[in-house]
């Protein structure tokens, strides 16, 4: 069987490969809020850096939450989605969240509202190790809730989480970066960042290069994947969004801005890579496609059976 | 313990669609909704093409990845071997759509039981069984339970009118199934999602 012979089904009782069509752009954008916000936070955690924290914590506990609840079709027994942590990475991711929200809590109630909510230190210090746990799960617990799904090849690889941690660790550094700039918070961790990011940059793009030529070797769903990304309907986005504007744009002109440190281009950095960021999250959902439901009988003979 | 499963014999099937519309009428699923379907491709270059076809159903896999998926316990998988949905359970994640290879996951959108097949709102058949669907929920073949526990064929089964689908206990050896199985070379879909289906094929 080659890859030429089989066309996308337009419908269930068509042969062919199967479109995914479930998991849509609110998924994509909780997908996307949680890696960007996580990173955001612990970057600026490492940092020192309490804007970055707060507007961290809220991308995951507001707007990925929410995409989450909005998506749901009984968003009401959403808590019933923590129930199976031992086999479902989306309970785990729940519980991520959840532990997240807490102690992300904990840790900026004094920096917002005062120090009458400061913890004695050995919870603050229990806060912070939980608050680094969950937010690294919800960096790359996603690509785990994606590769659990065999039925999709293009999606059931081990190189997926590490794509979107590596993801959201870019996001996060950019965004850190950015906010500072905007806010004039210098440290020694942020012009460390500002050095790192090129390193991050590149590396997410041999990573790219790399998932892609797996996937291309994998099975005939996913290389009509890669094909669609490469050659197909997807070509634009994937050159056009996630290449020259996710990486190339936002390689160069953090370099320009390094060199010369022009006020407001980290604005426009941020801005590139975080479409390249979103492009590829939303790419990855799209282009999902089921193998064909394959019988002897269907194969090509020459004249049938 | 039984294993409840199906042998479809490709060599009677003729595509006549009769299993597909006996589930619809038995289950009274919403449009779009097909737990039965016909898969149909032509095959060979003209002029010598054939229509070949494959009758599929969910697989009610013995390692179900739709129940692996759920991150709620809303599918679960009966003594027998049948994978049911606990619709009160269910949040709608659609993790088991993405996670079942087969496609045989169906997701009951917001708006799709206020309307049924004809242009009038609902006849007086799909408003009673419609009321065994929720909108927001995932739902899938059941192999009719309901008419397996009353010692009943499933509809698609009963309906066939080649008797090209034979249900039964997949579990004794040297039962009816395993036995054509094993004499006619039987497989199942995707053997390489390692999902194990109680569904099998036979085409020699």
């Amino acid at each position: 069987m080659t890859t030429q012979s089989i066309t996308i089904a337009e419908h269930r009782f068509g042969y062919g490969f199967y479109r995914q069509v479930w998991w849509n752009w609110l998924i994509g954008t909780a997908f996307f809020c949680g890696g960007l916000g996580a990173g955001l936070f612990l970057i600026s955690l490492g940092t020192d850096y309490r804007l970055g924290m707060v507007l961290g914590y809220l991308i995951v506990v507001v707007g990925k939450n929410t995409a989450h609840l909005l998506y749901l079709g009984r968003p009401e027994r959403f808590w019933r989605a923590a129930l199976r942590p031992d086999r479902s990475w989306i309970a785990r991711g729940i519980w991520a969240c959840g532990l997240f929200a807490v102690s992300g809590a904990i840790l900026l109630a004094p920096m917002i509202l005062g120090a009458a909510w400061q913890v004695p230190g050995e919870i603050a210090d229990a806060a912070k190790v939980v608050a680094i746990g969950s937010g690294l799960v919800i960096m790359f617990y996603d690509g785990f809730v994606m590769n659990q799904s065999a039925a999709i090849p293009f999606w059931n690889t081990q190189l997926l989480p590490l794509l979107v941690l590596m993801y959201a660790t870019l996001g996060g550094v950019t965004l850190t970066i950015t906010l500072g700039a905007l806010q004039n918070y210098e440290s020694r961790e942020t012009a460390w960042l500002e050095k790192v990011e090129p390193y991050l940059l590149i590396a997410n793009f041999l990573l790219l290069c790399l998932y892609l030529l797996r996937m291309w070797r994998w099975t005939p769903a996913a290389r009509e994947t890669v094909r669609m990304w490469v050659k197909g309907r997807y070509a634009r986005v994937f050159f056009g969004l996630i290449v020259a504007v996710g990486l190339i744009a936002t390689l160069t002109l953090s370099l320009v801005q390094q060199q010369w440190q022009v006020r407001g281009l980290s604005l426009v950095i941020a801005g590139c890579e975080l479409t390249g960021d979103f492009s590829l999250l939303m790419l990855m959902l799209k282009s999902g496609l089921f193998a064909p439901q394959t019988a002897p009988a269907f194969e090509p003979r020459g004249n049938g059976r | 313990m039984a294993r409840l499963g199906m042998v479809i014999d490709l060599k009677r099937c003729i595509g006549c669609n009769a299993c597909t519309l006996a589930c619809k009428q038995e289950n009274g699923t919403p449009e779009g909704v097909h737990y039965a379907r016909v898969i149909t491709r032509e095959v060979g270059t003209y002029p010598k093409t054939k229509r070949t076809f494959l009758p599929v159903l969910c697989n009610h896999c013995d390692d179900a990845p739709c129940a692996q998926a759920c991150p709620s316990g809303a599918t679960w998988i009966r003594s027998d071997g049948l994978v049911l949905v606990d619709r009160e359970k269910c949040i709608g994640c659609r993790a088991c759509s993405v996670a079942c290879p087969y496609m045989n996951r169906h997701f009951i959108e917001k708006g799709l039981l206020q309307h049924g097949y004809g242009t009038d709102g609902l006849s007086p058949y799909e408003a009673v069984k419609f009321l065994e669907f929720e909108e927001g929920t995932n739902t899938k073949c059941t192999m009719c339970a309901h008419r397996v526990d009353q010692g009943l064929e499933p509809a698609c089964v009963v309906t066939c009118p080649t008797d090209a689908r034979i249900f039964g206990d997949l579990e004794p050896d040297d039962g009816k199934l395993q036995k054509l199985i094993r004499e006619r070379k039987g497989w199942t879909l995707l053997p390489e999602c390692n999902t194990k289906p109680s569904v099998f094929y036979l085409d020699e």
